[in-house]
Parts: structure tokens; sequence; C-alpha cells
């Protein structure tokens, strides 16, 4: 639970999935506990013919306080935090909506486990490349390092700034240890530079890519290049100008309002509003029902996963 | 007694909204069904992209280089999920022929899921030795640290083939060239439609919206998958009627005059909001029926200010609001 509004005063409402500090919450703890390990050793008894009825139960059990959350009436114009349900529909509906939050949690705290089983394949990897002195072990030599540098001096800067800083003299670079130092010289000196470097590499891709696909070798490739030419020059805020007073100057010469519509600009809109618009939507509804299908069977445990 | 309207979701014509969902996942589950029973029309067109995959795996076969293949960097849900298990049906081609696969992932999430995925793979064609730690590895759950370890990846091992397929951002155009700049075959696909045209400018075949979702029913021709594919066949049909439905309703009640219209969560009579200058007027947008399933109302009695319950004691000694 978030223990910052409480640090500040704020009022924190107890609830069945948030508990303000006392034995309540550590008796929950313990029982959590408790049943944590209760149910890791009942799982690894489970024999390899139930594991998949044990994976789908939890998958089930997972997605059905988001269906229930969806489908139960919520209440009308409530404060789940403040207010007390009126009666047993709206309790229902309360405590649904209450459960959101503390099963992203759970989510999120499996996802913190996840995150060292990839840190444990990356060091396995690399370690194993330095020890086989593999093609370019080099490389792993400066990622190990590099992954220890950052994770050490990153941690201690935090240390540092969180517990050791009380006056914010640390807000002031002449302040800084040699710790502090390098943290920034890894993070910002080094780190966000090469980001940013990747990044910036896309405008060369871009460029090639678009020399690739704008050679004119078939029908679709020319309609894309034709479109992609209008609305590049869209862009030209002198040739649309000049280009929209030509036109402007000629349908006021000959009265003909029609000339209007070649304009650069109202072509380049037309394409946005009447190709570019309604073939995204399509693309995104067939995206959206695609999604929802592939969520409904791993919900049901109808997806059997990979090819067994 | 038990009321279903006394949900925000269910006030006025909001019910409309789950009452599709509802008719969307009725269709797919009666298709799973009907499939699972031995329907024998369900037809699945050929799509040039998934028909590309042998093609691409033969290639490396002959060249004795890996397959690449990258999930995106989304988190581990339908779509990395979905991603993983074409790969695996990519691996499964791919160990038959005893060419080497790498897979790289940017959550750990999605790493630990393709991890046993791909085992599995192996072990079902009885090649648990040829399984090594960097078929699948975690690279970098940072977009361009990502980008730079994959990148790196295919120039160092000269891979043949490239399956992009999942979650993408700004780093698919990093990938699909890099990929072409060392010969590889790319096979693309991305959910998110602003990365789609990257990859069409970029890759060689390409997995346009839900042909992404439709990969695994087309390579496995699995009855649930392929059931479930007729069944979004079956509600792209829906949504569509409903589009056009839509369209010619509101076009049609635009141009009736109405004397009342909508002014925020309610109607008025237009002689009320003009001052008497006018009974009568041609109906906007928003006062058609069309205009109301997608904003309904919200009758006033159950509106934040008119709508009261009961406050929790606050308890002694906490004071409101805080700092």
């Amino acid at each position: 639970m978030n223990l910052f509004p409480m640090m500040l005063g704020q009022v924190v409402e107890e609830s069945f999935w948030k508990r303000l500090p006392g034995p309540a919450l550590y008796g929950f703890l313990v029982l959590g506990l408790l049943f944590g390990i209760g149910l890791c050793f009942a799982l690894s008894r489970v024999p390899s013919n139930m594991r998949r009825w044990v994976i789908v139960s939890f998958t089930f059990l997972a997605g059905l306080p988001y269906v229930a959350a969806y489908l139960w009436p919520i209440p009308v114009a409530a404060d789940f935090q403040t207010e007390i349900p009126r009666n047993g529909v709206e309790s229902v509906g309360f405590f649904l909506n209450q459960a959101m939050d503390p099963v992203g949690t759970i989510t999120n705290i499996i996802q913190g486990f996840l995150l060292g089983v990839g840190f444990y394949s990356l060091v396995r990897i690399h370690l194993t490349k330095v020890k086989r002195k593999q093609e370019n072990w080099g490389f792993s030599i400066v990622l190990l390092t590099c992954f220890v540098l950052m994770a050490g001096f990153g941690l201690r800067d935090w240390q540092i700034r969180t517990f050791m800083d009380d006056t914010g003299a640390l807000n002031v670079r002449d302040n800084w240890t040699f710790v502090n130092y390098a943290q920034d010289f890894l993070f910002e000196g080094l780190y966000q530079q090469m980001d940013s470097a990747m990044f910036s590499m896309i405008a060369f891709f871009i460029l090639s890519a678009a020399y690739r696909a704008f050679r004119v070798r078939s029908v679709e490739a020319t309609v894309m290049m034709a479109s992609a030419l209008i609305l590049m020059l869209n862009l030209m805020g002198a040739l649309t100008f000049a280009q929209g007073s030509a036109i402007n100057e000629l349908a006021g010469n000959t009265n003909n309002l029609f000339l209007l519509n070649f304009k650069i600009n109202t072509f380049a809109d037309w394409l946005r509003s009447t190709m570019q618009i309604p073939a995204i939507r399509a693309i995104d509804f067939g995206v959206g029902l695609g999604a929802l299908a592939m969520g409904l069977r791993l919900w049901l445990g109808l997806e059997k996963g990979g090819v067994t | 007694m038990f009321n279903w309207l006394e949900g925000q979701q269910y006030l006025d014509t909001g019910f409309v909204g789950v009452l599709a969902t509802l008719l969307v996942v009725a269709s797919i589950l009666f298709n799973i069904k009907r499939a699972n029973k031995g329907a024998k029309n369900l037809f699945i067109r050929r799509i040039a992209g998934l028909n590309a995959i042998d093609d691409a795996i033969g290639r490396a076969t002959e060249m004795g280089r890996p397959v690449l293949m990258v999930p995106g960097i989304g988190p581990l849900d339908a779509i990395s999920v979905q991603a993983v298990n074409i790969f695996a049906q990519i691996t499964k081609s791919a160990a038959q022929f005893s060419t080497p696969v790498r897979l790289c992932c940017a959550s750990a999430a999605v790493y630990a899921y393709a991890q046993e995925v791909i085992r599995d793979v192996y072990t079902e064609q009885g090649m648990n030795d040829r399984f090594m730690p960097e078929t699948v590895q975690f690279v970098s759950d940072q977009q361009f640290a990502f980008a730079a370890g994959v990148s790196g990846m295919i120039h160092r091992e000269k891979v043949a083939a490239t399956f992009l397929l999942g979650q993408f951002f700004a780093e698919s155009l990093i990938f699909a060239e890099t990929s072409n700049a060392v010969g590889a075959i790319q096979v693309a696909g991305s959910t998110q439609s602003t990365q789609t045209p990257f990859f069409i400018a970029a890759c060689d075949y390409v997995l346009i919206g839900d042909e992404f979702y439709a990969a695994s029913a087309y390579m496995t021709r699995d009855p649930v998958l392929v059931g479930s594919l007729v069944g979004q066949d079956w509600a792209k049909i829906f949504v569509a009627g409903v589009i056009m439905v839509g369209t010619l309703g509101l076009s049609a009640e635009m141009t009736q005059q109405t004397d009342t219209h909508r002014e925020g969560n309610k109607m008025v009579p237009v002689s009320e909001s003009t001052g008497g200058k006018a009974t009568t007027e041609k109906k906007k947008a928003a006062d058609t029926a069309v205009a109301r399933v997608f904003r309904p109302y919200i009758p006033e009695e159950m509106t934040k200010d008119k709508f009261t319950r009961e406050k929790k004691p606050v308890p002694e000694g906490a004071e409101e609001g805080g700092e």
C-alpha cells in the first residue's frame, strides 16, 4: 500500500484491500506469508498432468475481478474511499472497484520477481561468453562492468540523497561527493547521450527506408509516393502559401470556387481525413477484436500456448 | 432488490457498450464451439506474410545463419503472448532443419514466458540439447538499449531472417533497416497502427492489423483458434453494420427539425434557449438518437450533487487533506 498519504498526515481509509499499520495488518502479513509458502509447496506437488488446470484456474481467478468490475453495476457517483455503500449491490461494487489497485499491485510484484529472472539470463549469457572467450567477448566485459557500476553507483547515490541529505545540500553541484559525480557521469553523461544517439539514428533509417519504399515499382508504390509527396509538400509553409494564394487569385478571377479544392493543404486534409483515418480506424477495430478474442481464450484457458 | 440500472455503466443508453461487448464475446465462443464440433466450412484466406515463413527459414538453413525473432517491447499481454505463439511455430520449423533461432525480449515477464514455450518446442521435437541460453534472451527493458543490443546481434550474427511481431514503437525502423543492411528477409507485424507504415516501407512482408492475431490459427488450423477467428469476423461484420446503420441514421435524423435540443446532460426546449426567438431548429449531431447511444444522459437525481451516501467516520487524530 502507498504509505505517502499517511506520512503526510492525510486520512487513509481502511478496507479489505487496504489495512492500516496495526495488529490486523501484521496478522494479514503473517497469514499471507504462510499462505504463499503453503501455495508454493502445494504447487510443487501438483502432478504434471494437473499443472495445466492449475495455471488455467489461476489465470481465470486473476481475470475475474476485472470482468466482474466491468459487468457488476458500478455505484453511481461514488467515492470508493470515503463513502459507505447504501445496499448489498453497492457493497459488491465498492469491493470490486477497491480491488483493482491491489490486484494491479500483485501483478507488479510478480513482474518484479521476473525482472530478476531477466537479469540472471543476461548475466549468465555474458559471463559464459567471457569464460569461453567466445567471439566479441570484449563487449560482454563492457556490459558486465557497466551493469555493476550503474547498479552500484545508482544505489549508493539514491541512498545518500534519500537518507543522508536532510538539508537538500546535494541539490547544489558543489556539495556533490565522488559517488554523485560518478552516477551523474554514468547516467547523464553516458547513458542518456547514447540513448539520444540511438534515437536520432532513426532519421537516417527513415531516409533509407523511404528511398526503397518510394521507388516506383508498382501501382501501390506509385500511389504511396504520390500521397507522401502531397503530405510532405503540405508541411512546407512557403510553398503552400504561394500555391494557395495563386489558387485563391485564380478562383477569384474566374469566379470558379471549385478551383479551391486544388490547394495542396486541401488535398492533404482530404487524404488524412478520408483515406488515412478510416484505414487506421478499421485496422484498430480489427486489432481490438483480435485482442479481445485472445484475452478471452487466455482467460477461459482455451489458448494452449506455444505448440503444445 | 437487485437493480442493474443502479450501475453507472447501465444508465440510460450506457448498457449498449456492455451489450455490444457481450455480443462479440458470444459470437467468438459460439464459433469456437462450432469449430470444435467439426464444422467444415471455416475458411481462412491466404496471408502472404505467413506463407513467407517457410521460405525465410529455408534460406536461413541454406546460409547456415540464425533466425531472429523479436516480440516487441511491450509487457506480457495478449499481444506478446500471441507473438511468442507464432514464434513457437517458427521455432518448430527451424528446429526440424537444426537452424538456430534467437528470441530477444525487452520484458523480463515475456522472457520467462518465451523461454518456457520455446524450450517446450525443442523438447517436443526431441532436441533438448539444441536449446541454448542464448536461444531466448533478455536484452534490456530500456527501449533504445534494447534497440542497440538487438541491432548489434543482427550485425554480428548476420541473421538470415528477422521476424518482428508484437508491440513496436520508434525502434521498429532500426530493426527493419539493420536487418535489411545484412540482407535478411524481414517479416513484420505490429498492433501499433503508427508503426505499420514503417514496416511496410522497410520490410519484405507485413502482417497488417488483425492478420497478426490470425497468424496462429492460419499456421496451426487448430479448431479453437480458427473458430475464434471466424467469431472475430462475425464481430467485424457486426461493427461494420452498426457503422453503416449509424451513419445513415445520423444523416437522416440531421435533416429533421426539432423543438428540443441537448444542452450538457439534458434536453431543453429550443424556445427556452433562444429566448423565444425560435421554437424549432434543424437537429444537430448532439441531438440525435445515435449520438445519445455514445453520450448517454445521466438522470439529474443520479448526478454527484444529488446522489448522497453516508461518509465513513474520520479516525480520531487524522487531519483532513494533510499538508
